[in-house]
Order: C-alpha cells, then sequence, then structure tokens
C-alpha cells in the first residue's frame, strides 16, 4: 500500500518583482511505501522544501496530484495520521514546552487524558524533560529541533514527513534524532526525510529518491545502490610514485592520492593480481585490499555532476510563461 | 469546535503575554484618572465627565488593542512560520482563523472588563451609582470591537501589518460616519452621490448602532430591541467578513 503517493507534480512561482512565472517543479513524481523510510536528497533549491510543502497541502499543484494514505494533499483525514518537522523550526515562543505539545496534541485531536502521559514520553524521548516548564523562546536550535520532533511524534503519527531533521543539531542530537528513526522504522512508520548528511540517510533509509532543478532524476534502493559497486576493489599502496601507472592504467578505473598512500579502484576483481604484482615491483607497499561498493555519495556526485535534466534543453526556455496582468 | 477553541485559547494567551496589552491598560487607565481632576472644570457634572471620558477610553483603547493585535498576530505566524505546525495538522484554515477572531475578541473583552471594573470603580468613589445603560454602552462598544477585529482578520489574510492597520483605522473612521455620509448625499447631492453614498453606506459597518454613550452618560432611556439588533448586526456583519477572509485565506500559499 502506498501511504504517500505525488504523480506528476508541477509548480511555477512568480518572481517578486516580475509577471513571469518560472517552473520550479517539473512533473515531481515519487512515493512511500508502508513502513518504507524513503530519503529524500538534493543540491540546495534543487525543490525539496517546495515538494514537501506541497505534499502538505501548505502551496497547491498547479498540477499533478498528491495523496496521502489516499486523501488529497491538506485533507484534515489524511493530514491526522501526518507528523511534520520543517525545516528550522519556528515555534509561538510565548508558551513553555509542555504548553506548545499540548496545544499541538489538543490540534492533532488527542484526548485530554492521553495528553499528559504522552507529552512526558515524547519529552524524554527527545531529552528535553529538564526543560519541560521553559519558555520556547529561551530554546537554542538545537534545543528547537528537539522540541520540533517531540511535536512531530506526539500523536504517534503513521507518516512521518521531516525537512532536514538534522539540521542544527550537535552529534549527541544527531545520535539521538537517528535513534528514534530507527525505532519508528522499527514499529513499522513511513518515514520521508530530507538531509543532507549522506551518511544518516544511508543508515537509515531503505530507498532514496535525489532531486535536481525540480526533476526527480533517480530513486534507487539501498540493496541496488550496494549492487551498484559490485566486483570493483579498492586497492591501497604505500610508497606511490605517478611513474608507477603506466602498465596497469587499464585496470585502474580511478585513483585517490594521500602524501604517499594511493587509493586505486581496480575495474574487475580478475585484475587485481596484476595490479599488486606491478605494485610491488615498482616498489610500493600494499596496505590493503578491500572489496569496493558504490557509496550514496558517489551516486549524488554523479547524479548531480550530469548535464542537468532541464539546463540547456530547449524547453527550460519555455518554463518563464507570461500570465498577463 | 474544539480546534477552533484551542486556537482561541492559545490565541488569547499570546495576546495576554504582549507587553502592547498592558501598556493600552495602563494607557486607559490613566484617562480615566485624569477624567477625576477635569471633572471639577464642569460644576455639577462630574459623574458625566467621568463616565463620557471613561466609555470613550474603553471604545478606543477597545478598537486600538484589537487592530494592533489582529493585524500582527495572524502575519507574525505566517511570516514565521509557525503557521506550519498548525496548518499540517487535522485543521481547517476556516478553523484557524475563526480560532484567531475568537482569541482576540477574548482577549479584547478582557481589557473592556478591567476597564469597565476601573470606571465603575472611579464612579463608585465618588459617590456615584453605575447605571445599566453603562454597562449597556460597554457591551455595544465590545461588539463594535468585534467588527473591527473581523475587518482586521480579512486584511490580515493578504496584506501587511501597516497597512491592515491602516484600512481597518479608515474603516472604522468611515464606519463611524457612514450615517452621516448618506443623510448628506440625501440633502446634498445628485442622484449618483446618492448612488454611491448608498453603496458605501451597505458595504461599511454602521458603527452608530453600537454607540449609545450619550444615553449612558445622561441617564436617557435606551431601547432593549435596540441592543438586540446591534447583537444581530455585528453577528451578520462579522461573519460575513469572516467568510470572505477564509476564501482568501484558503487560497493563500505559505512559500
Amino acid at each position: 500500500m502506498h501511504v504517500l503517493k505525488v504523480d506528476g507534480v508541477k509548480k511555477r512561482f512568480r518572481s517578486d518583482m516580475s509577471l513571469a512565472r518560472r517552473e520550479v517543479l517539473h512533473g515531481v513524481s515519487l512515493h512511500a511505501r508502508e513502513g518504507e523510510v524513503l530519503g529524500f536528497l538534493g543540491p540546495n533549491g534543487a525543490g525539496k522544501t517546495t515538494t514537501i510543502k506541497v505534499i502538505l497541502g501548505l502551496i497547491r499543484a498547479d498540477s499533478g496530484r498528491v495523496t496521502i494514505f489516499d486523501h488529497p494533499a491538506g485533507d484534515p483525514r489524511g493530514m491526522a495520521r501526518v507528523g511534520f518537522l520543517p525545516e528550522t523550526p519556528y515555534f509561538h515562543p510565548h508558551l513553555s514546552l509542555d504548553e506548545f505539545l499540548a496545544f499541538c496534541g489538543a490540534l492533532s485531536g488527542m484526548s485530554r487524558s492521553d495528553l499528559p502521559r504522552r507529552i512526558a514520553k515524547v519529552v524524554d524521548t527527545v531529552d528535553l524533560t529538564a526543560h519541560r516548564g521553559k519558555r520556547l523562546k529561551t530554546f537554542s536550535k538545537g534545543m528547537l529541533q528537539r522540541a520540533g520532533l517531540a511535536q512531530a511524534i506526539l500523536h504517534d503519527p503513521d507518516l512521518l514527513i521531516l525537512d532536514e531533521p538534522f539540521s542544527g543539531l550537535d552529534p549527541v542530537g544527531r545520535k539521538m534524532v537517528r535513534d528514534v528513526l530507527v525505532d519508528l522504522k522499527k514499529r513499522g512508520k513511513t518515514i520521508f526525510f530530507s538531509s543532507h548528511i549522506l551518511p544518516d540517510m544511508e543508515a537509515l533509509c531503505d530507498r532514496i529518491c535525489i532531486i535536481r532543478e525540480g526533476t526527480i532524476v533517480k530513486c534507487i534502493g539501498l540493496d541496488e545502490l550496494m549492487r551498484l559497486g559490485e566486483g570493483k576493489v579498492e586497492v591501497t599502496a604505500r610508497g606511490w610514485r605517478a611513474r608507477m601507472l603506466p602498465g596497469i592504467e587499464e585496470y585502474v578505473e580511478s585513483k585517490r592520492e594521500t602524501g604517499v598512500d594511493a587509493f586505486l579502484v581496480v575495474r574487475e576483481r580478475r585484475f587485481v593480481r596484476r595490479v599488486i604484482e606491478h605494485l610491488y615491483a615498482e616498489g610500493a607497499e600494499i596496505l590493503e585490499v578491500a572489496g569496493e561498493r558504490s557509496s550514496l555519495e558517489d551516486l549524488f556526485m554523479r547524479e548531480i555532476s550530469r548535464p542537468g535534466p532541464r539546463t540547456g534543453d530547449k524547453k527550460n526556455e519555455d518554463t518563464l510563461v507570461f500570465t498577463g496582468f | 469546535m474544539r480546534t477552533i477553541v484551542t486556537v482561541a485559547l492559545n490565541t488569547f494567551r499570546e495576546s495576554v503575554r504582549e507587553k502592547i496589552l498592558a501598556v493600552a491598560l495602563l494607557f486607559g487607565v490613566i484617562l480615566m484618572g485624569s477624567s477625576v481632576f477635569l471633572s471639577p472644570l464642569a460644576v455639577g457634572a462630574k459623574q458625566k465627565i467621568v463616565m463620557d471620558v471613561g466609555l470613550a477610553a474603553i471604545s478606543i483603547i477597545g478598537v486600538l488593542v484589537a487592530v494592533f493585535l489582529g493585524s500582527t498576530l495572524v502575519h507574525k505566524e505566517v511570516d514565521r512560520r509557525a503557521i506550519y505546525l498548525v496548518l499540517t495538522r487535522p485543521v481547517s484554515r476556516t478553523a484557524y482563523l475563526v480560532g484567531k477572531l475568537a482569541g482576540v475578541v477574548a482577549a479584547v473583552a478582557l481589557v473592556f472588563a478591567v476597564m469597565t471594573a476601573v470606571l465603575a470603580g472611579t464612579v463608585a468613589l465618588g459617590a456615584g451609582a453605575v447605571r445599566p445603560a453603562v454597562f449597556a454602552s460597554v457591551y455595544l462598544s465590545l461588539l463594535e470591537t468585534m467588527v473591527i477585529c473581523s475587518v482586521v482578520m480579512l486584511f490580515s489574510t493578504f496584506t501587511t501589518p501597516v497597512l491592515t492597520s491602516f484600512f481597518t483605522l479608515c474603516i472604522f473612521a468611515a464606519g463611524s460616519m457612514s450615517g452621516d455620509l448618506k443623510v448628506f448625499a440625501s440633502k446634498f447631492g445628485g442622484a449618483g452621490m446618492k448612488g454611491v453614498a448608498g453603496v458605501f453606506y451597505c458595504l461599511l459597518p454602521n458603527l452608530r448602532v453600537f454607540n449609545i454613550r450619550h444615553e449612558a452618560v445622561h441617564d436617557l432611556p435606551f431601547r432593549a430591541t435596540d441592543i438586540l439588533l446591534a447583537t444581530l448586526y455585528a453577528a451578520v456583519y462579522s461573519a460575513v467578513i469572516i467568510f470572505f477572509a477564509c476564501l482568501i485565506f484558503r487560497r493563500r500559499e505559505f512559500k
């Protein structure tokens, strides 16, 4: 079952000083299955937050369709099962943490009898128990991020939509958020989150969608990502000299150098022996030979360094549409 | 309904924690207190001066507080994106706006209650008695402020706090004189002028119906049916304005 479905969403914005409208989402499509953790990755300005706002009904799609639990975007029946953490959250500063969570819980339709118990639990989860009575205006950025996570999970939603959940957190806070997400994943919750922190994404996600210039350029499962690099082997050699390369050039896919060490990615396993023997013969010392697997960073860098899905495309020029007066 | 109450309570709490509310109250109290010192100038009309200044202060301070709170509260939540946390829950935009209006009206009602108590205390100190007409006048001023609050809400859904305040104060001034405008047009204007005046008379709130301060101060009789009709008028006018505010707010995008 698809908890979240985004089909062909397009969105244009009018820039402040002009009548022209620029298309920022060019038919974005993605879906999240029940119990899945879906990562949403893209460089700054790619359209991640705009997509999330369309999903939540904060802005309307010009075309395309969004459904959450089979209800249209923004429909209260779907929104009752959603928890959302905005990027750089700003909360009502006049409220204490307890008052704020009680306010959020009441808006989510939680019963008055359940609220105190749930508030105590989520405040403990995000490690803010000592700050329950303090006004939010006294909170640091990291504490606000934790409070934001608390309000997102307060009503035990089935779908969590998190926009940069690790933003503004120290390593301890990041680990806490990661642990919370792992726990939610174990409990079968669906999580859709955007982040720039690739190792966290790799550790948490079942699938990752990469957006670039308002277009989804890749959606890939983590298992598929791992398979991408299978067959390659990385050889770490000490005492590397540039003169050693001729003779093995055809077997080496890429190399990195750090001072006296070199990391050579050998294209196929069957060439490893020849590479090692050549390096020995040239006087290098072999420190490590390890199976290479593709990382999310490799994939991400590859996807965003390709010619843009819209850049140079003649159609792109037509996305500036004058709407008249 | 629970959503509206939740938003209203939060708005009320936010409003009463605003420093401007305390400042406005202090200013109102000082204004009423000053009438005690001015009243000896009007021989034999001491209580009338106190009541006249007091009722006018309640009305004006109430409107100013309503304009300030109404114009800033929604805008602040949108500008600082706190509204995301409300609208991404099972909360309709209509419920949000109605809750905001209810919260601001409740905060203004608190200001009215405090200032009325001060007025009653001042009158009692001068060995006078607060007549029921005074309370009726305060009640009508509260209704007037409710109408102004709904006008503020309408403007705050699509423009800035400064423009919201400006437009609302213009409507308050025009609404206070809308009856005069019609009379003026019928006496001195041509057919076109009468038509334009008629349109303005229908569109602008007729705030005259909420003013029985003269009757309250001079102990003149007033009709209970007028109070009832004014209540009905305030309810219908506010509902229509909020209906249009909701139409605009539902279309609004939060970039």
